[in-house]
């Protein structure tokens, strides 16, 4: 099996007339956590998207383990976008018997322990939930995937200090070892103990990508700070 | 249990220290069975890459011994975690001396300093 | 997989329209018993006539509103599921994407049908019809007996068809308009117009060639043979059913080549 399971090249998004990512070439291995790690707005979105097929790229081309997005690659692809895609009428055993019904590797015990963890029950309606307890389902969907590749859109980003710690352990604790997980954040400080890499990405282009240990070996300080200091206005 | 990784340098080699730690203190027992990697990554809340490559690492220096098929485990050489602790302890004490130095302490001062605070801990305790 | 689409979307919709249908018959039962068609009987401004004024313009609400309501989900299981951001789920399911519009399309045809049907039942039961099969039956065979054997079951596919090549119609112009950066509902609506003078075109042409042989025969008291009232359904059926497929791979092509969720 190819050991890169997240390739592209050239990649380019163009919105109007700003360009979102602007000629990104990357390839990431198997069995690694990746934080794509930039300000708002800096191209971390668009290109998450892209890999889910969600967007169309104006150039360039991706390959998830070889494959072009497709019917194939969303098999192998679990994703949580940074925003709320549950439907408003459904249950919770709704919505898990919906990813069990179309995800092979959907595995639905799991699924119900996490939420008995968390207090949440499967018959509660997802219209009568809370933002941040919606989003903690839609965590445990995305994480109750056997899946190879975890794309998680700012999985921290809008909740609580205690919160960001039962996410992250769920990340932790859930994900499949030869999988790799791209978290996209703005928050490093909380999540670089658990990444591999980091990609720095601001415009729309990488401004670098190494691992974090090298990163705090050649500059002695943490990633959060060479991030603040990359990214100073 | 508690990690604690500073921000400033690498957690692989944090990782190793605290584990060097934990052996030496008995949290982890001399021929006692390590919990996964998974776990313990779990447990740090750090990477499991990383957590491997620390725990691959005092296994290449005998601390640890994998079993082919029942896990890791602490070495039974009881002398060999003497050792480790003693050059645990002269680290600490070189860093402490070399911060009252830096400070104007002399050798004799420091002595008198140490034994005038155990004294006092001894009372206390 | 489509089997799975389309119980979703059948889940997704019935708890819309029983509601609708159940209190549509409920009002015209009401009807039926407070008997407002019977205004040839004395009545004075009193609280049976407002009542009849209620429940019949309840029952005109709710028989229009079923009608509307059937257009509206159509529409918007299509915009939202698809195009909102429930598209980020559906899109990313291992699923084709013709097979997202072949469920929307089919539960979108069943419920358009359920509605009509409904809303001909409610009328039904407010005429208060005595005799109703005879009658019915005495009404297919006038149509069977004018139109001829051909033609009369070309009406029941023609009508399909006509379902079909709405709704994929209104497809194709919510995928037109969302290729637009901005403004794409109202990019949409200048799309489906787009469609529509597109649609009338090719019928004006279609008749055109169709009326030609029999023009000199087109007057006032003209009527069409049996023979020439199954071409005209044929020549329709395969109009729109050709135009239904340029749509619908216009809109297959747009969501899978083109999709930019924002």
């Amino acid at each position: 099996m190819n050991n890169i399971i997240l390739e592209c090249r050239n990649l380019t998004k163009i919105f109007g007339t700003v360009k979102a990512l602007d000629n990104v070439t990357l390839s990431i291995p198997r069995g690694k956590i990746v934080g794509l790690l930039g300000p708002n707005a800096s191209g971390k979105t668009t290109f998450i998207k892209l890999c889910n097929q969600l967007l169309t790229p104006n150039e360039g081309e991706i390959l998830i383990g070889g494959m072009k997005p497709g019917i194939e690659t969303k098999k192998i692809v679990s994703y949580l976008p940074e925003k709320n895609y549950l439907n408003e009428w459904m249950k919770v055993s709704d919505i898990i018997n919906l990813f069990s019904d179309f995800y092979a590797d959907f595995n639905t015990e799991k699924a119900y322990d996490m939420l008995k963890n968390l207090d949440i029950r499967p018959k509660d309606k997802l219209k009568s939930m809370s933002k941040g307890t919606k989003e903690k389902v839609q965590l445990i969907l995305v994480m109750s995937r056997e899946a190879q590749l975890y794309l998680l859109d700012e999985p921290i980003g809008g909740v609580d200090p205690a919160a960001r710690d039962y996410i992250l352990d769920t990340i932790l604790g859930n994900y499949n070892e030869n999988a790799t997980i791209i978290i996209s954040t703005h928050i490093i400080s909380d999540i670089e103990k658990i990444l591999d890499e980091v990609i720095f990405i601001r415009e729309g282009r990488i401004v670098l990508t190494n691992t974090v240990d090298e990163i705090r070996e050649e500059y002695g300080k943490s990633v959060d700070s060479l991030f603040r200091e990359v990214f100073k206005c | 249990m508690h990690w604690d990784i500073k921000t400033d340098r690498p957690i692989y080699t944090q990782l190793i220290e605290q584990i060097q730690l934990k052996i030496c203190s008995g949290v982890y027992p001399p021929g006692s069975r390590l919990p996964s990697v998974r776990d313990l990554a779990r447990e740090a809340s750090v990477n499991p890459n990383t957590m491997q490559r620390a725990l691959a690492e005092l296994e290449e220096a005998g601390l640890l011994y994998t079993h082919r098929t029942s896990g890791r485990f602490v070495t039974e050489d009881t002398d060999m975690i003497k050792h480790v602790k003693n050059s645990l302890a002269e680290k600490h004490v070189q860093e402490f001396l070399k911060k009252m130095i830096e400070l104007g302490f002399d050798s004799s001062e420091i002595m008198s300093i140490i034994s005038e605070m155990m004294k006092r801990e001894g009372d206390e305790t | 997989m489509l089997g799975k689409l389309i119980k979703y979307e059948i889940k997704a919709t019935v708890r819309l329209f029983l509601p609708l249908y159940a209190a549509l018959l409920l009002f015209s039962l009401i009807n039926r018993f407070v008997n407002p068609f019977a205004i040839n009987e004395p009545v004075n401004i009193n609280l049976q006539m407002i009542l009849r004024i209620i429940s019949m313009t309840a029952y005109y609400i709710l028989l229009v509103g079923t009608l509307v309501m059937t257009l509206v989900i159509m529409i918007q299981r299509f915009y939202k599921n698809l195009l909102g951001d429930e598209g980020y789920l559906m899109f990313t399911l291992p699923v084709k994407t013709w097979q997202h519009i072949i469920s929307k399309l089919l539960v979108s045809m069943m419920w358009t049908i359920v509605s009509f049907a409904v809303a001909v039942s409610s009328i039904i039961i407010i005429a208060n019809i005595g005799n109703l099969t005879n009658k019915l039956a005495e009404m297919i065979k006038a149509v069977r007996n004018f139109t001829g054997d051909t033609a009369f079951f070309l009406i029941p596919v023609f009508a399909l068809m006509g379902i079909a090549f709405y709704t994929v119609m209104i497809y194709a112009a919510i995928a037109l308009g969302h290729l637009f950066q901005k403004h794409k509902i109202i990019a949409s609506f200048g799309m489906f117009c787009v469609l529509y003078f597109i649609y009338q075109l090719c019928a004006v042409i279609v008749l055109i060639i169709l009326a030609g042989p029999v023009i000199g025969a087109i007057t006032p008291s003209w009527e069409p043979t049996q023979h020439q009232i199954s071409v005209f359904l044929l020549s329709f059926l395969i109009l729109s059913g050709a135009l239904t497929a340029v749509n619908f791979a216009v809109t297959n092509t747009i969501l899978h080549k083109r999709l930019n969720l924002e």
